[in-house]
């Protein structure tokens, strides 16, 4: 899949931007401030209906009345996607025709994106490994996402319940073995969609990382879950625990993730470089998924990705876009250490206060 | 402000109502100031207070009534032995029409959902226990809506009542009669495919 153009009308800083992008990698090169992200930003709402930063009327240029969104993308067939964003709501059409429901839409633009918020995934909070990885899993399996909504409500109204078994001193445990039933029957399955898409990431991510690290070292990707077997009878055990902290403290919403080089845990020592390599060996290995299963090269959208990359990795990865015929959009703000055969085959453009224009070598 | 304030308290007051906003709110104070009689408007203002002074809660099933008895529980027709429970009394009513069931009712005016609030004990439950062990009850068909909160609440007194020798059904869920399979969605079908029934 490839975005062949896009134009921007009083998106964030454009007032209007047409770019045809190359079917490889785009390099967008600029100072800070200058308009990189928000471009790379677009593309995104383009694809998922939405701001990843914030909410949709923040993309509305200043004293402007809507932002509008254009692309052509070439897939299976070529179509046009349009969409309008203003204080009322959001508009989006495909070939000129108005879709109705977002579902419908969100999907056709397959992206993957490298955001800088993303380096959270290895060092921060158990929140965000999980968020990410379900965000990833809903792409491939909507029953998940619905099955994660369902696990959620029961666990709110177990925890609520909880919280009035705690002040009653009620031993009627009745309603609280329901909801635990409803919880252990649901967490199943999500235990089990979890593991099986792990299993499959680092059925991609040793070759992967093998090659963006141009080290020997392993890495392997654990899906540590609390409770894994008999889950029915762990949570029943936790009654007591439970109804006096009045949570349920145990179950998918506090499972963790974690990343092993060489079998070492990779949250105490990984080096910033590292670690971005680490984030980017996995989307890349859930681009060849996506491949595998979907039959379609995603976009990927790299933002800021070679901040702190040595030369070598970042002409590994420019290497690797290249020759897996993968269209990237990377901003970054130099791209003097990268190798001149690559930047051949590449469309470069710098951007400055949001004026975007194509450098020809 | 351009509405003289008695006409804007009339209209703050339609606007309270479910499905009414502002501009449905004045026309329904336009009309009643331009075509009400002083007498309709005593009739109108009558009802409504007969309605909300009169009607409460059937002593026996919960469902609304002007007396202590509903006319279904005063009704010596009807089949004592099956019971129908149900989240209101709208829905009685919506059964009722359908003429098909000849049972008695129980409403619990609520669903068990603990994070609204609603345990066990604040929706009608205490009186539908009492009816079961001293009346001559056979089947209990629970009806509540086919949504998170209305499942636990079947599955409550499914649990609750496990113990007696009680029948107690589900209502079943499927694709709506008359219409055509490709306009279902994926869970209504597959709960469909579950519920399955022999033809005879």
């Amino acid at each position: 899949m490839f975005i062949n153009t896009i134009s921007l009308s009083n998106y964030r800083g454009y007032k209007k931007a047409d770019i045809s992008f190359g079917k490889s990698v785009n390099f967008f090169v600029g100072n800070n401030g200058s308009g990189k992200t928000n471009l790379l930003e677009s593309i995104y709402f383009l694809a998922l209906a939405k701001s990843y930063k914030t909410v949709d009327t923040s993309t509305i240029k200043t004293d402007s009345e809507f932002a509008r969104i254009t692309a052509k993308i070439t897939s299976d067939k070529d179509f046009s996607s349009k969409i309008v964003i203003s204080k009322i709501g959001k508009k989006i059409s495909i070939n000129n025709k108005e879709i109705d429901k977002l579902s419908d839409y969100i999907g056709k633009i397959k992206v993957l994106a490298f955001l800088p918020e993303d380096m959270d995934l290895i060092k921060g909070a158990p929140k965000n490994r999980r968020y990410f990885i379900d965000m990833i899993i809903g792409q491939f399996d909507k029953n998940y996402l619905i099955e994660l909504g369902n696990y959620k409500n029961v666990l709110k109204q177990r925890n609520e319940l909880l919280k009035i078994l705690s002040e009653n001193h009620s031993k009627d445990f009745t309603l609280l073995d329901i909801y635990t039933e409803q919880l252990s029957t649901s967490a199943e399955i999500i235990i089990n969609l979890r593991t099986r898409f792990i299993t499959k990431i680092n059925d991609e991510l040793e070759q992967m990382y093998h090659y963006l690290s141009a080290n020997g070292k392993k890495i392997c990707f654990k899906y540590n879950p609390l409770i894994e077997r008999d889950i029915l009878i762990q949570l029943k055990e936790k009654y007591q625990k439970d109804i006096f902290f009045r949570t349920t403290s145990v179950g998918p919403h506090r499972d963790d993730y974690d990343f092993l080089i060489d079998d070492i845990y990779a949250k105490d020592f990984a080096s910033q470089g590292e670690q971005r390599i680490i984030i980017l060996a996995i989307l890349l290995s859930i681009a060849n998924i996506i491949i595998k299963e979907k039959k379609v090269k995603p976009i990927l959208l790299l933002d800021d990705v070679f901040s702190e990359l040595d030369y070598l990795r970042q002409n590994q990865l420019v290497k690797y876009l290249t020759t897996a015929d993968l269209q990237s959009i990377i901003t970054t703000t130099n791209i003097k250490d990268i190798n001149n055969s690559f930047l051949n085959n590449s469309k470069i453009f710098s951007v400055k206060n949001h004026l975007i224009r194509e450098d020809k070598i | 402000m351009t509405v003289p304030k008695t006409l804007e308290d009339l209209i703050e007051e339609f606007k309270k109502l479910p499905g009414v906003g502002r501009k449905t709110a004045e026309r329904y104070a336009m009309f009643i100031i331009n075509k009400y009689t002083i007498d309709e408007v005593h009739q109108f203002s009558e009802v409504l207070e007969d309605a909300k002074t009169k009607l409460h809660q059937c002593s026996v099933c919960g469902n609304l009534t002007d007396e202590d008895k509903c006319y279904i529980c005063q009704d010596n027709f009807r089949d004592l032995s099956t019971i129908l429970v149900v989240e209101n009394a709208k829905d009685v009513f919506s059964i009722e029409k359908a003429s098909e069931y000849k049972g008695l009712y129980h409403v619990l005016n609520g669903v068990v959902s603990p994070m609204d609030g609603m345990g066990p004990e604040d929706i009608n439950l205490e009186s539908l226990w009492k009816r079961v062990i001293n009346d001559q009850v056979k089947e209990i068909i629970i009806a509540t809506s086919s949504t998170p909160e209305g499942e636990t609440t079947a599955l409550y007194i499914k649990r609750v009542l496990q113990e007696t020798d009680i029948l107690v059904s589900r209502i079943g869920y499927g694709v709506p009669v008359g219409l055509n399979l490709e306009y279902a969605d994926d869970l209504t079908l597959s709960k469909a495919i579950e519920n399955r029934k022999k033809i005879s």
